[in-house]
């Protein structure tokens, strides 16, 4: 599956693309909701590893606008509903992720991810 | 089942030659595979149990996912992310321990990750199916470039020349080269009587099981390609890929800025691996 935590930790890896390949930006995406355990012991350990604005933008793509700007330092319930629902209930089924940079598309295809690359895109 | 090995020479390009061993073989056999692969081993569901909540880390070479469920005794409080090269086997993965896992389709040697993204990276009995030195090599590498360069941890578990003595597996004597371990191919054959006998629940059955459960009799036999690790092997791999990235080797040394250090290394089950923490100076 492709939720917003694993989308917040992918960056395109085609030979010489190294500086602006992360966020992959989501294209033509087909979602399903699908409820998950909640732990808020998960979400406050992991926040910290997070890029924000990049969670916060893709979360947008996805049609979620639950999340503040900035991280917030102080955390309440409500807020770690929020970012449970954001990285761990929104599935991307189908769709595509376009490099920034380089445009490279990796598509997504029955919720996987094809992170793979041609021979000759390795570096 | 007894498993004859055999001695084997990599006589192609090596990507090609995997593709050829190893990815292609566990396309064909995952659904079997996969129902004989259940039980995590004792030493890596430590390791998980032993990660603070909050934790993400990434299972290199995830196979049947069965390490992503762990640790068993407060799941969700840590996520590990399975990435493979067999879509087949990702398949079986994605639903591993009955919840909807995370997995990408991937390749070992690739770097689809943002430096430094995890807290910690499994890589379970897959580089020894790299065909040279130098994959194997990268592929380490790439797991310490994967996790934090603060507190990142790895555990890497690779097949020795040294069998369990209850091993079944019937071994080729070694040539002189043994230092350097040995490459051989391991059988999998597919018969009827290798069909999962308990119904798995580990995976969603789908077009793809029920198209192989329904082959004819006929057995089958797959090669699968395995470099075998001589005693050593692994740790020398292991301080290469280190040196690579300008790290040093040992606890916290009064010279170096940052570095790897071997928290645990050893035997089981007809394995080696090694447990490595990186560190950088503050
Ligand atoms: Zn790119």
């Amino acid at each position: 599956m492709v939720r917003l935590i694993t989308h917040n930790l992918l960056a395109c890896h085609v030979k010489r693309c190294t500086t602006n390949n992360f966020p992959l930006q989501l294209k033509d995406v087909q979602l399903a909701l699908r409820e998950a355990e909640f732990n808020a012991d998960f979400l406050r350990g992991f926040m910290p590893r997070l890029e924000w604005t990049a969670l916060v933008q893709a979360a947008c793509q996805v049609g979620d606008d639950s999340l503040p700007l900035e991280a917030p330092e102080m955390v309440d319930d409500e807020f770690l509903k929020n970012l449970h629902h954001v990285l761990l209930e929104i599935h991307i089924e189908e769709g595509a992720m376009v490099c920034p940079n380089c445009q490279h598309v990796y598509p997504i295809s029955n919720g996987i991810p094809n992170m793979l690359l041609a021979e000759n895109e390795i570096g | 089942m007894s498993t004859k090995v055999t001695a084997t020479v990599v006589d192609s390009d090596p990507s090609l030659y995997e593709e050829n061993h190893v990815h292609q073989v566990y396309d064909q056999i995952a659904s079997h595979f996969s129902a004989t692969r259940y039980k995590p081993w004792p030493i890596i569901a430590a390791f998980l149990s032993s990660l603070p909540p909050g934790s993400v880390g990434l299972d290199s070479g995830t196979g049947n996912g069965k390490y992503l469920p762990l640790p068993i005794e407060r799941p969700g409080s840590v996520w590990t992310i399975g990435l493979d090269r067999s879509r087949n086997l990702l398949r079986a993965a994605r639903t591993a321990g009955q919840s909807t896992r995370e997995v990408v389709w991937g390749d070992v040697l690739g770097k689809s990750w943002r430096d430094g993204a995890f807290d910690y990276a499994i890589s379970i009995a897959t580089i020894h199916h790299l065909a040279t030195p130098k994959r194997r090599m990268d592929a380490v590498q790439r797991l310490f470039e994967c996790v934090s360069p603060t507190h990142g941890r790895v555990l890497i578990y690779v097949w020795a020349i040294e069998q369990d003595a209850q091993s079944k597996r019937q071994i080729p004597t070694s040539t002189d080269q043994s230092a350097l371990g040995q490459d051989v191919f391991v059988p999998w054959v597919l018969t009827s009587q290798t069909a999962p006998r308990k119904p798995n629940r580990q995976h969603v059955r789908d077009e793809a099981d029920l198209a192989v459960d329904t082959q004819p009799v006929e057995p089958q036999t797959f090669n699968r390609y395995y470099h075998m690790f001589a005693e050593g092997e692994l740790d020398e791999l292991v301080r290469c890929a280190a040196v690579n990235l300008g790290l040093a080797v040992g606890a916290s040394e009064t010279d170096a800025d940052a570095g790897i250090e071997i928290v645990q290394r050893g035997w089981e089950r007809s394995n080696h691996y090694v447990e490595v923490r990186r560190w950088r100076r503050a």
